[in-house]
């Protein structure tokens, strides 16, 4: 059956009949939401308001819905469909989401050229920088100069004439005459052709070597034509299969143009160059030194404080854990408590119960030592492999005779070159042999102390921060099954070191003159003081009785071996009780002690009114050492520039005191019986001169 | 990257970080100066390649 014909208009008038239908079924969709009617429904329902043929109405049906924009006629197996939509013709959503937001955030509209991803993505928690304004006054902005701008000389362009026209320009002239040819151009990129048929389909394609082209000259043929000659592939050794359909031709790319090769090597600020195309090792073994100090410089001014420190140690900072005021407050307790400076081991197991064994142990040790640090009420006294909190309120080790500021001043000849202590013992033999042989003089023996000369810098660790002022190590005595406590003050500036704490052990076992060793145990922070052992002996021996601050002769019984031209006996030194213990701080003055005790101790070989007074070297240094520590060098250099020092010609190691003429100066004479306790000598301070006063 | 874009102490640090995070424990200097170099090496090797 055929369609009845029908005209345009009533197509039309069908088609927009059929369309309102479809939309007003479709009311609720949205705009878009294709609305779908089947043929046979539409073909029904107008047939049967017409009461007409299905078939015929069909027909027209399917003619003008097809001819109508806003139907779109499908056919699903055998049914014919049409689809039109509340908004006319129907177009298919696309699902593609190409301006998504989480594609725009991601993914900037310019991005910025990136030449090294870590400095756009960052794991850790960017710190918050506070940069208080500063305000600068107008007038130091006045007084800044302009930046200068550097100027820069134009460059004259060449003429477009002789400007080297670039290779992608040449246009290949078509060949007019070998004789009116041009110079043979350089064919940079090699033209291979289709390699011709060859039995390569059994050899895979990476085997097969092209030849070296070598770039015709192109005076032969035009540009386009160039064309190398077939590739004289080299026997491949295919076996002879069956005879395959003719491959398709091996299109051998062209090689890609390589660039030149990136730089390797880059400089560092004081012009050292490291190439990274040498092995690690190499590089750490050559450069290894500077690069440490120089990445420990950087992350310690890294505004952002990524990676902290303490001491060698290296850790994340948003890895630290933190420590509040309670934790701050009960470490502190715990370290009064014990009365001591601990380990911060010590501190973990005692007080956090933390196992070595636990993954995050390291890392929490590293935080308590890092957070201990910056705490002004702990002060970190630990040594390499030994980490020791101390803490304000602790009872000072070595007790407070001697004070850190006047035995800085005391000691400072050590850090001035009058440093003579490797003389017997080198460095190296020290550090081989872990151990130290010294002399005790008096006033080490007295108060304690010992210098930090550079024997025993060799051989004690030295301070793990910058800016530690002191260690505190263990000095275990293995004849008396005795420990101690004793404070390493490291120099600093134009102070000296020295140790203290050793005051019990020396009284106890030892006496001026005894040969003392320290040596190195197998704990960082653990040293062994032993002395050589000798049968009974009694003596009398220099003492300082500081009740009444006098210098006094006693007698002393010892078990130990002692140096006897250095133990300031009664017998050899009677006189060195008529010393004058003076202030500590007026000890400091080494020229002044110098002429104080040489009058005291010297043989008088003048006249009353014109003394002068002999002594040796030898005896100058016990005496001198009573009052103060010095080394034999601070007294050869004291001797050789006073002017009031001479050297004994007749006498080696003699020297000739002639104190100043004074008006002033008024002499005392007094008995020399050995034994007696004389009256104090008490120097005025006009007595010396002004170059005391100066001093002060 | 190109080796004369580094600034020694400040070009990738952050992959320094992130390895040193992984690691879970504090590093000694000379061992962070190792890995350090080898970030730097690796970072320049494959851009060349």
């Amino acid at each position: 059956m055929t369609a009845a014909p029908t005209t345009g208009t009533d197509q039309q008038a069908l088609a927009e009949e059929i369309y309102r239908l479809m939309v007003g079924q479709g009311a609720m969709f949205a705009l878009d939401t294709p609305i779908r009617q089947s043929l046979a429904n539409l073909a029904e329902y107008l047939a049967r308001r017409e009461r007409r043929d299905p078939a015929e109405v069909a027909a027209r049906i399917d003619q003008a819905l097809s001819a109508d924009a806003r139907f779109t006629r499908e056919v699903v197996g055998d049914e014919v469909r049409f689809v039109t939509t509340r908004q006319g013709a129907y177009v298919p959503r696309d699902q593609v989401d190409s301006h998504s937001f989480k594609q725009r955030l991601h993914d900037p509209e310019h991005p910025l050229p990136i030449d090294d991803i870590s400095v756009v993505v960052s794991t850790s928690r960017p710190a918050i920088t506070t940069v208080e304004p500063v305000y600068i006054s107008d007038y130091w902005q006045m007084q800044v100069p302009p930046p200068v701008v550097e100027h820069v000389a134009p460059v004259e362009e060449a003429p477009l004439a002789e400007a080297p026209a670039p290779v992608e320009e040449v246009v290949a002239e078509p060949w007019v005459a070998a004789a009116e040819a041009p110079a043979p151009v350089e064919v940079e990129e090699a033209v291979v052709a289709p390699v011709a048929p060859a039995p390569v389909a059994a050899a895979p394609v990476e085997d097969v070597v092209v030849a070296p082209v070598t770039p015709a000259p192109v005076t032969a043929a035009p540009v386009e034509e160039v064309v190398v000659a077939p590739v004289a592939a080299p026997p491949l050794e295919a076996p002879p299969a069956a005879p395959v359909a003719p491959p398709p031709p091996v299109v051998v790319p062209a090689p890609r143009p390589a660039g030149p090769p990136r730089n390797t090597i880059f400089t560092l600020e004081d012009g050292t160059a490291i190439d990274l195309r040498r092995p690690v090792d190499e590089l750490m073994a050559e450069h290894g030194d500077r690069l440490a100090r120089l990445l420990a410089d950087r992350l310690e001014h890294d505004p952002l404080r990524r990676i902290v420190s303490f001491g060698r140690k290296y850790y994340p900072e948003a890895s630290v854990a933190s420590l509040g005021k309670n934790d701050l407050r009960k470490i502190r307790d715990y370290i009064l408590e014990r009365g001591e400076p601990l380990l911060d081991t010590e501190l973990i197991a005692d007080l956090y119960y933390h196992n070595p064994r636990q993954q995050d142990y390291e890392g929490f040790r590293f935080s308590l030592n890092y957070r201990l640090h910056r705490e002004k009420d702990f002060e970190f006294v630990g040594v390499e492999g030994a980490y020791l909190w101390a803490t304000r309120g602790l009872p000072t080790i070595g007790g407070k005779r001697v004070k850190a500021a006047e035995m800085g001043q005391i000691t400072a000849y050590l850090v001035e070159g009058y440093d003579d202590s490797l003389e017997l013992q080198s460095i190296e033999a020290i550090q081989q042999s872990g151990s130290v042989t010294r002399m005790l003089t008096f006033f080490e023996w007295e108060y304690g102390v010992l210098p930090l000369d550079a024997g025993l810098a060799a051989l004690l660790p030295g301070p793990l921060l910058p800016e530690q002022r002191s260690a505190v190590l263990r000095f275990e005595s293995p004849q008396h099954y005795t420990t101690y406590l004793v404070e390493v003050r490291y120099p600093a500036g134009n102070r000296g070191g020295w140790l203290q704490g050793l005051e019990e052990f020396f009284h106890e076992h030892l006496v001026p003159g005894a040969l003392l060793t320290i040596s190195r145990t197998g704990e960082p922070n653990v040293f062994q003081v032993s002395y050589e052992e000798a049968p009974e002996k009694t003596e009398r021996v220099l003492t300082f009785d500081e009740k009444k601050n006098k210098l006094a002769f006693a007698n002393l019984s010892f078990y130990c071996a002692v140096d006897e031209d250095q133990l300031p006996g009664q017998s050899r030194f009677g006189r060195l009780n008529r010393l004058k213990a003076f202030p500590m701080g007026e000890r400091r003055k080494s020229e002044m002690i110098l002429e104080h005790v040489s009058e005291t101790i010297g043989d008088q070989i003048g006249t009353p009114d014109a003394p002068r007074y002999a002594l040796t070297l030898d005896d100058l240094f016990v005496a001198y050492n009573v009052l103060r520590p010095g080394s034999r060098a601070l007294l050869q250099s004291l001797l050789e520039h006073s002017p009031d020092f001479s050297a004994d010609e007749a006498t080696p190691g003699r020297y000739i005191y002639t104190p100043a003429p004074s008006e002033t100066v008024e002499e005392e004479e007094e008995a020399e019986q050995p034994g007696e306790t004389v009256e104090e000598i008490q120097p005025a301070r006009r007595r010396y001169g002004a170059r005391y006063d100066e001093d002060e | 990257m190109d080796a004369k874009m580094i600034v020694f102490g400040e070009t990738a640090i952050d992959r320094l970080l992130q390895w040193l995070r992984a690691s879970g424990e504090p590093k000694d200097l000379t061992e962070l100066l190792r890995q350090y170099l080898e970030i730097l090496a690796r970072a320049v090797r494959e851009e060349n390649e």
